[in-house]
């Protein structure tokens, strides 16, 4: 019976993960600006929550082995650490990718990049350090206590990671609340900087309905400036224009006009800005994380369950392991 | 009276009969050799690695028997040596240490036990006499200089307490392991190849220390050597 | 009756009463320092682990003061980073060497064994912890005069530079002394302390070095209050954690 349900739940998951690879090419609407490369999305948030979950995961069952002493915890902690490691290297890589394609850098240590680094690096600690103990239980002892420490410091590092760097390329204002995303109310002449750009509004300039302003750009580290239109409907309320950064998929949007104090809110927008406002992304997004949770602990537990095998037999056999 | 506890010291030699009850130190109590103290082994399993090297121990000793285990190399000797010491966990089954019918915890059992063996190594940057001084702190003993040095003139080491143990021949480094397992009176000494590497008069030591253990407290000897297996009353065989 | 007793003590050893309660506060405390004591002197014989440190240290210093100690350095902010770095880079391998010391020779020495039957766990960490807080004070100290001297780094606020060394050294102590008795325990020792110690000590690291950059700028203690916070509280997590999870480490 119980066999019969876990062979159900893994073609359940199976064919679950499927429908989410579909959706992401047919149901989800491609997003302005982001092309094809915008559906790695829908794999890369999944995976890198499911490595944090997997961590987590893994310092449970740690403290659960130190606290009962039973081999079979140390396994679960184990084979939570495996995926672990595979999915947070999918998520690496699926960002990299996907940061490569629409920024143009592979990596600029972004306080989640850094901390997905770091947490590779304990992981690759962990794997070292097991494969350097021959004892099996001093070395699932140690590894739990690792383990466990590991997890203490990570809330430091969640803490400090945005001090590395001032900017984030990661898109806030879709996934997180509360991210600052309020743009800036600049007067014609004036300077103001925008994340790390320094933006200068030159003119507002008033067609029909239609605002359109000039703003010169210019880019932390480059020397050349640039002037760009982006334009407003004052009918409709809503933007018009949204020229990109020089060589970047930012846009630099206007977002509202004040013609009589002669100001106006100018805006970076992210590729992937509102992407979950759209619905039927948004449960693609969670049949995802779904799904991958899901896979994770069908991996968690076929691991776990091959590692005592693994261990019953070398006990048989009176071998070393 | 407020000196009750002091009854419970391990030198103070409680008149037949006095027995201090209820001490939140209670295993102290043990070194008082009054109240007696019980080894239970019930099925014990030791692995080496996944290699299982004995199964189904079980045994029981109480003050004044002297066990002796012996065997083939590799028969694990030493190593149920270290789970009785509690420097290594059984694979299966339980070691107890009883106080006066009360069981111990493993951790504070720690504290009953004196143990020889090849393994034990003592700091070789320090004097035999800093070595000894050292142990009695972290064990919170109060000893003084001349107690110290009787425990050394007891070992044969008299005179050779100020010289670093690097300097110690392997025999006068074996005398040091008694000093090192005997300074807290242990009532449980655990003693694996207790005549290593020593001389006539060292395995007279040897003889002297296991005679006046025998008189209330636990002697266990691991050896194979003919002369030392008759110290025993009982005797374990492994790996037959 | 009591006067009786005393005299059947007679002038051999005596127990010391509130440690017959196995955790007595005290009593893990003078065992502790038992253990410093220990550690120190065998320090001070073999002055292993002091050369190592202060070895390093001196290489690194002037390894940087020939790259980057010309005269003609204008001190930008970009500077005072890459000075901060370098001097904490410095510190770190040093330490990353030398702090694994305690536990290892214990293990290499094979006294782990005649230890753990006679000493509580908790005073084996700490005693191993204050040594460890000791070596750091000297290698901070060594270290950051000579990178005063040879790589002409300029202290704009001596008091938060102080200040920052300390709480990051404490912090490097509390985070690397439990991850020695696990290594200790394992094979390939000291290339293993560095891969098990650096992703740990990546958050303390960062804040000290923008702390300590601030602190050879203009900023003053007032700046400097928010990361001595941070390397206080990830030290007091670490210690913390370690206490807790020693015995599992020392039982292993």
């Amino acid at each position: 019976m119980v066999q019969r349900l876990a062979r159900l739940g893994k073609l359940l998951i199976g064919l679950w993960l499927a429908g989410v690879a579909i959706a992401m090419f047919l149901v989800v609407p491609q997003y302005e600006g982001l092309g094809n490369a915008g559906r790695i999305v829908i794999m890369h948030v999944p995976t890198a929550w499911v490595a944090v979950v997997a961590f987590t995961v893994s310092a449970i069952f740690s403290a659960r082995y130190l606290w009962r002493r039973r081999p079979q915890d140390d396994d679960y902690a184990l084979a939570a650490a495996e995926s672990g490691f595979l999915f947070t290297t999918l998520a690496t890589v699926t960002g990299m990718i996907f940061s490569q394609v629409v920024w143009g850098v592979y990596w600029n240590w972004d306080p989640r990049q850094t901390s997905i680094f770091v947490l590779l690096l304990i992981y690759a600690a962990l794997f070292a350090l097991r494969a350097a103990i021959d004892e099996p239980q001093r070395r699932r002892q140690l590894s739990a206590v690792y383990s466990l420490f590991a997890f203490v410091t990570m809330p430091f590092l969640v803490f400090v990671a945005p001090r590395i760097a001032d900017s984030t390329l990661h898109p806030n204002c879709a996934f997180i609340q509360g991210s600052q995303c309020d743009g800036l109310t600049l007067e014609v002449g004036k300077i103001g900087l925008l994340g790390d750009r320094k933006v200068q509004l030159l003119a507002l300039e008033r067609n029909g309905d239609v605002v359109t302003a000039q703003v010169k750009v210019s880019e932390p580290g480059l020397t050349a400036e640039r002037v760009l239109s982006p334009s407003f409907d004052l009918v409709h309320e809503e933007m018009v224009a949204r020229p990109e950064f020089p060589g970047l998929r930012y846009q630099l949007g206007l977002e509202a006009v004040d013609l009589e104090a002669n100001s106006a809110l100018l805006n970076i927008e992210a590729p992937g800005t509102g992407l979950l406002e759209n619905r039927r992304t948004l449960f693609t997004f969670l049949a995802a994380i779904i799904g991958f949770t899901a896979l994770f602990f069908w991996m968690l537990s076929v691991r776990a369950t091959l590692l005592g095998v693994q261990w019953a037999l070398a006990q048989r056999a009176g071998g070393r392991l | 009276m407020s000196g009750q506890p002091a009854l419970c010291n391990p030198t103070s030699r409680t008149p037949p009969g006095r027995v201090c009850e209820h001490h939140p130190g209670f295993q102290f109590l043990c070194y008082n050799r009054q109240v007696e103290t019980r080894l239970t082994v019930e099925g014990v399993a030791a692995t080496y690695g996944a290699r299982r090297v004995f199964a189904d121990v079980s045994l029981e000793l109480s003050g004044g028997e002297v066990l002796v285990v012996s065997g083939a190399n590799g028969s694990g000797k030493s190593t149920f040596l270290r789970l009785l010491a509690g420097l290594q966990r059984p694979e299966a089954g339980q070691i107890v240490y009883r106080c006066g019918g009360q069981a111990l915890d493993p951790r504070d059992a720690a504290r009953l036990i004196g143990w020889v063996a090849p393994d034990l190594m003592l700091y070789r940057e320090l004097t035999g006499r800093e070595n000894l001084r050292f142990f009695a702190e972290v064990r919170r003993l109060h000893l003084d200089d001349g107690a110290i040095e009787a425990l050394l003139e007891r070992v044969g080491l008299a005179g050779r307490g100020d010289e670093r143990l690097a300097t110690y021949s392997s025999g006068m480094a074996q005398r040091l392991r008694y000093a090192y397992a005997l300074l807290h009176h242990p009532p449980v000494l655990l003693l694996d190849e207790p005549g290593l590497t020593l001389d006539e008069r060292g395995t007279a030591v040897v003889e002297r220390v296991i005679a006046e253990q025998r008189r209330s407290g636990i002697v266990v000897v691991a050896t194979n050597d003919p002369r030392e297996l008759r110290y025993g009353d009982l005797l374990l065989r492994l790996g037959t | 009756m009591h006067k009786e007793l005393d005299q059947n003590v007679a002038g051999v050893e005596r127990e010391e009463l509130e440690a017959s309660g196995s955790l007595g506060v005290r009593a893990v405390l003078g065992a502790s320092w038992a253990v410093f004591v220990k550690d120190l002197r065998t320090e001070l014989r073999t002055r292993y682990a002091i050369n190592v440190l202060v070895l390093f240290a001196a290489c690194a210093a002037v390894a940087v003061s020939l790259g980057v100690g010309f005269i003609g350095l204008r001190r930008t902010d970009e500077a005072l980073l890459i000075q901060a770095t370098l001097l904490w880079i410095a510190l770190l391998f040093a330490a990353l060497n030398g702090l694994s010391r305690g536990f290892v020779q214990e293990e290499e020495t094979r006294t782990m064994a005649a230890l753990r039957l006679a000493a509580p766990p908790l005073a084996v960490y700490l005693g191993k912890f204050l040594l460890n807080v000791l070596l750091l004070a000297v290698l901070e100290a060594i270290t950051s005069l000579l990178f005063i001297v040879l790589v002409r780094v300029q202290v704009g606020s001596p008091l938060a530079l102080i200040g920052t060394l300390a709480a990051g050294g404490l912090s490097l102590a509390t985070a690397t002394t439990i991850l020695a008795a696990i290594i200790a325990r394992a094979s390939f020792k000291s290339a293993l302390f560095a891969v098990l110690a650096f992703p740990l000590i990546v958050p303390p690291l960062i804040v000290a070095i923008q702390s300590t950059a601030a602190a050879l700028g203009s900023g003053g203690l007032p700046q400097a209050v928010p990361a001595l916070q941070f390397l206080g509280a990830y030290s007091v997590a670490t210690f913390v954690a370690s206490l807790l999870l020693f015995r599992f480490v020392w039982e292993a």
